[in-house]
C-alpha cells in the first residue's frame, strides 16, 4: 500500500460493463444459465480490480458485479424473506422490495466466496461489503416481527455471522452500510444496538457508509455507532455536514466523499482536492480517506473510472502539500 | 361512512408495465412527448378503472402523472426549478427537491386538464389533490424568500390558485396532502394560516396527514377550516384512534397500512371502525388507507382495497 496518509478507497459498487448488463438481463429472462453469468461476473470483477490497481487506489472493492440491489441481494439468500412485487423508487426506477415473512436465518455464507476470489486477484486489501441490519429492515416490509427492534436484532445476528466469516476469510476491512440510519432519527438507538451485535467480535477495521438523508438529525449520536470509520457523502451536500463537527468534534475515521456520483460530469481535481482540505480541518490525515460520495453503480464503467481517477489525483495533490509542510525549510 | 383513497396508486405492476416501457422508450428518444402523454392517459384510465372496480365511494385519478407529490407544481410554477433527488420522509422513495429561485406565480390551471380527463373516465365521485403548502415549503430549497413563513404563505397562495382552478373545473373536494404538519407539529400555526388561504378558494378541503402520529395536534386540527381531516391510525405508535372526538370535521380514518404488505383481516379493521364509531357519527367517518398506495406492490394494494371495502360493508356503514 502507498506510504501512508489519506488512503484512497471507494464505497463499493462500480458501473457494470455492457456485456455483463446484457448477460444479467438474459439471465433474468432465463436465456443463459447461472454458471455462464457467474463467469462473466468474475471476468468483470477482475477487470475492476485491474482498473483500481492502475488508478492506484489503496483499499479496493469487488465492485459488486454480482449484485443488483443492496438489500435484495441478501434477502434472496436469507431464510425468512420473500421478494415482493415491484415498488417505485423514483420516476421510472422500480425495485422488488423484500418482505420479512418469517424468522430470518442464514443458511450459508453469502459474500465470502466473492471476497476470497477478489482478494486472490490482488495484493492490496479488499473490503468485505455488507448491508447493515437497520437498513435491511427499513428497506423491507416487516410482516414477521412484532417490533422493528426485534426485526433489526434478528437481522443483526445473520449479518454478524456473515461479517465474522468474512473476517475468518482474511478480510481486514469490513463495511456494514447503513444508508437508512437517518430514516427515523428517533430509532437510532436500535441501529446502534444492532450494529453492536454485528461488530462485537470483529478485529477487522469496521466501516459504515451513510448517505442521502438528514445526517444532522443523527449527529453527534451517530458517533456511538460501534464501527471504526464512517463513510459519508459530502460533495453532494456541499460539505455542509463538516460544520456539525465544529460543535461536536468527529471522533472516528472519516471516509470523505469528494466527488458527486449522481452526475455525468466529474469535479475537477482542484475542486476535489479542496474537499480533502476541508476534511483535514476536522480529521487528521491518518484518519481521513478520500473516496467518491457513494457507490458508482448508476454510472458507466468510463464515468466510474473517471471519478476514481479524480479522487486519486486530488489525493496526490494534497499529499504533496502535506509532505512539503512536513519538510523543514 | 364512505370509502376513499389518498395519494398515488401503484402505476405499474409485474403484469402491467406499459407505462414503464413507454418511459424507457421516451428516455431513449424512441417515443415523443405526445406518444408518452397518450400512454399516461391510458395508465390513468387503468388506475381509475381499478379504483372504481374496488368499490370505493370516492376516488382520485391515481396521480399517475405525478413523479412525486411536489413535482406537478415545481414543474409548472414560475420561480421554481427542480433540484436533486432527496429521500421522501422515512421512505426508500425519492422526490426531486424544488428550488425556489424567485417569486412563485401560477395561472392556477396546473391540474385542470388532468382533472377533466379523469372526470370523463371515473364512474363514481372523483376528488382532486394538491401538495400541502407546509410540505412544499419545508422540502424546497429556497433562494428567494427570507423565512419559512414567507415561503409557506407564498406557496399557499399558489396552491390556492390551483384549487380555484380545480373548483372552476368542477372539483367538489380537494385533498391537501400535508405530511409536514405531523412531521413538524411545531409549525402548526403557520400551517393553519396557510390552510386558511387555501380555504378562501371556496372548495371543500380534506387535510390529509400521514407518516407520523397526529396525536399532539388533534385539538389544534379541530380549528382548521377544512371539511375533512385525514388521520393515520396505523403506521406508528399512536393513540389518535381513541381521541377522534377531539376533531370537529369528518375524519378520514387511515386504517389500512399502506406501508406494510401484511394484509389486514376484515375483523381487525371492523374493530378499528367500531372504535371510531363509538366517538363519531357514521356520517363523519370515511375509511381509507393510511397514505398513498404507491408504497406497496400493486397486488398487495389491490388486496388492501378489497379488505377495506369489505370491512366498511361489514361494519354496516356502506351499502353492499
Amino acid at each position: 500500500m502507498s506510504d501512508q496518509v489519506l488512503l484512497t478507497t471507494t464505497v463499493g459498487s462500480f458501473g457494470k460493463p455492457e456485456y455483463l448488463q446484457k448477460a444479467r438481463n438474459a439471465s433474468a429472462r432465463g436465456k443463459i444459465g447461472e454458471s455462464e453469468l457467474n463467469e462473466l461476473e468474475r471476468k468483470a470483477t477482475e477487470e475492476w480490480i485491474r482498473r483500481q490497481e492502475r488508478l492506484d487506489i489503496d483499499i479496493l472493492v469487488d465492485g459488486e458485479m454480482y449484485r443488483g440491489d443492496m438489500v435484495a441481494y441478501f434477502a434472496e439468500r436469507l431464510d425468512g424473506f420473500r421478494i415482493g412485487g415491484l415498488v417505485r423508487s423514483y420516476g421510472n426506477r422500480y425495485y422488488h422490495k423484500p418482505i420479512i415473512a418469517s424468522k430470518v436465518g442464514r443458511p450459508k455464507p453469502m459474500t465470502v466466496d466473492w471476497f476470497r476470489y477478489t482478494q486472490s486477484l490482488t495484493d492490496r486489501p479488499v473490503k468485505g461489503m455488507l448491508t447493515g441490519p437497520y437498513t435491511m429492515l427499513d428497506w423491507s416490509y416487516n410482516e414477521a416481527y412484532k417490533t422493528r427492534r426485534d426485526a433489526a436484532l434478528a437481522l443483526a445476528e445473520v449479518v454478524r455471522q456473515e461479517a465474522e466469516d468474512l473476517q475468518a476469510a482474511g478480510a481486514r476491512y469490513i463495511r456494514i452500510d447503513e444508508p437508512a440510519i437517518h430514516a427515523r432519527p428517533e430509532e437510532i438507538d436500535i441501529a446502534i444496538e444492532a450494529m453492536g451485535v454485528v461488530t462485537q467480535n470483529l478485529d477487522a477495521k469496521t466501516i459504515s457508509h451513510i448517505c442521502y438523508g438528514d445526517f444532522a438529525a443523527i449527529y453527534p449520536k451517530v458517533l456511538e455507532l460501534p464501527v471504526d470509520q464512517l463513510d459519508l457523502a459530502m460533495a453532494n451536500y456541499g460539505y455542509r455536514w463538516l460544520e456539525l463537527f465544529n460543535k461536536d468534534p468527529f471522533t472516528k475515521e472519516l471516509a470523505i466523499g469528494i466527488v458527486d456520483v449522481h452526475s455525468h460530469e466529474t469535479e475537477t481535481v482542484a475542486t476535489a482536492a479542496e474537499g480533502i482540505r476541508k476534511g483535514l480541518r476536522h480529521v487528521s490525515k491518518e484518519r481521513l480517506l478520500p473516496h467518491p460520495d457513494c457507490g458508482l453503480k448508476t454510472r458507466s464503467v468510463e464515468e466510474s473510472e473517471e471519478k476514481c481517477r479524480v479522487v486519486v489525483e486530488a489525493t496526490k495533490v494534497v499529499r504533496k502539500e502535506l509532505a512539503r509542510e512536513a519538510t523543514p525549510a | 361512512m364512505k370509502t376513499t383513497v389518498i395519494g398515488a396508486y401503484p402505476k405499474i405492476s409485474d403484469e402491467h408495465q406499459d407505462l414503464r416501457r413507454a418511459l424507457h422508450r421516451h428516455d431513449r428518444g424512441e417515443l415523443d412527448a405526445d406518444g408518452l402523454s397518450g400512454v399516461l392517459d391510458e395508465s390513468t384510465r387503468w388506475a381509475i378503472g381499478e379504483l372504481d372496480w374496488a368499490g370505493l365511494d370516492v376516488i382520485n385519478d391515481g396521480q399517475v402523472r405525478w413523479d412525486d407529490l411536489l413535482a406537478p407544481f415545481a414543474r409548472a410554477w414560475t420561480g421554481c426549478d427542480r433540484g436533486p433527488l432527496e429521500r421522501f420522509y422515512d421512505n426508500n422513495t425519492y422526490f426531486r427537491q424544488p428550488v425556489i429561485t424567485g417569486p412563485i406565480t401560477t395561472e392556477g390551471t396546473t391540474l385542470v386538464r388532468d382533472f377533466e380527463f379523469a372526470r370523463g373516465v371515473a364512474r363514481g365521485q372523483l376528488k382532486a389533490a394538491v401538495c400541502g403548502p407546509l410540505t412544499f415549503a419545508t422540502l424546497a430549497e429556497d433562494h428567494h424568500y427570507r423565512s419559512l413563513e414567507d415561503r409557506t404563505l407564498a406557496v399557499a397562495d399558489a396552491i390556492a390558485a390551483e384549487i380555484r382552478g380545480l373548483g372552476a373545473a368542477g372539483a367538489t373536494l380537494v385533498d391537501v396532502e400535508e405530511p409536514a404538519l405531523v412531521a413538524h407539529p411545531e409549525h402548526f400555526a403557520l400551517a393553519r394560516a396557510a390552510i386558511e388561504r387555501l380555504a378562501l378558494a371556496g372548495v371543500p378541503l380534506a387535510l390529509q396527514t400521514y407518516f407520523f402520529p397526529a396525536d399532539p395536534l388533534l385539538d389544534a386540527l379541530a380549528a382548521f377550516p377544512v371539511a375533512q381531516v385525514g388521520v393515520d391510525v396505523r403506521s406508528r405508535d399512536t393513540h389518535a384512534l381513541e381521541r377522534l372526538n377531539a376533531l370537529r370535521q369528518t375524519v378520514v380514518l387511515g386504517i389500512v397500512d399502506a406501508r406494510n404488505t401484511r394484509v389486514e383481516t376484515e375483523s381487525e379493521l371492523v374493530g378499528l371502525i367500531e372504535t371510531a364509531l363509538r366517538q363519531l357519527p357514521a356520517d363523519y367517518v370515511w375509511l381509507a388507507p393510511t397514505t398513498g398506495l404507491e408504497y406497496l406492490p400493486h397486488d398487495v394494494a389491490v388486496k388492501k382495497l378489497k379488505v377495506l371495502v369489505a370491512a366498511a360493508h361489514a361494519a354496516g356503514g356502506v351499502k353492499a
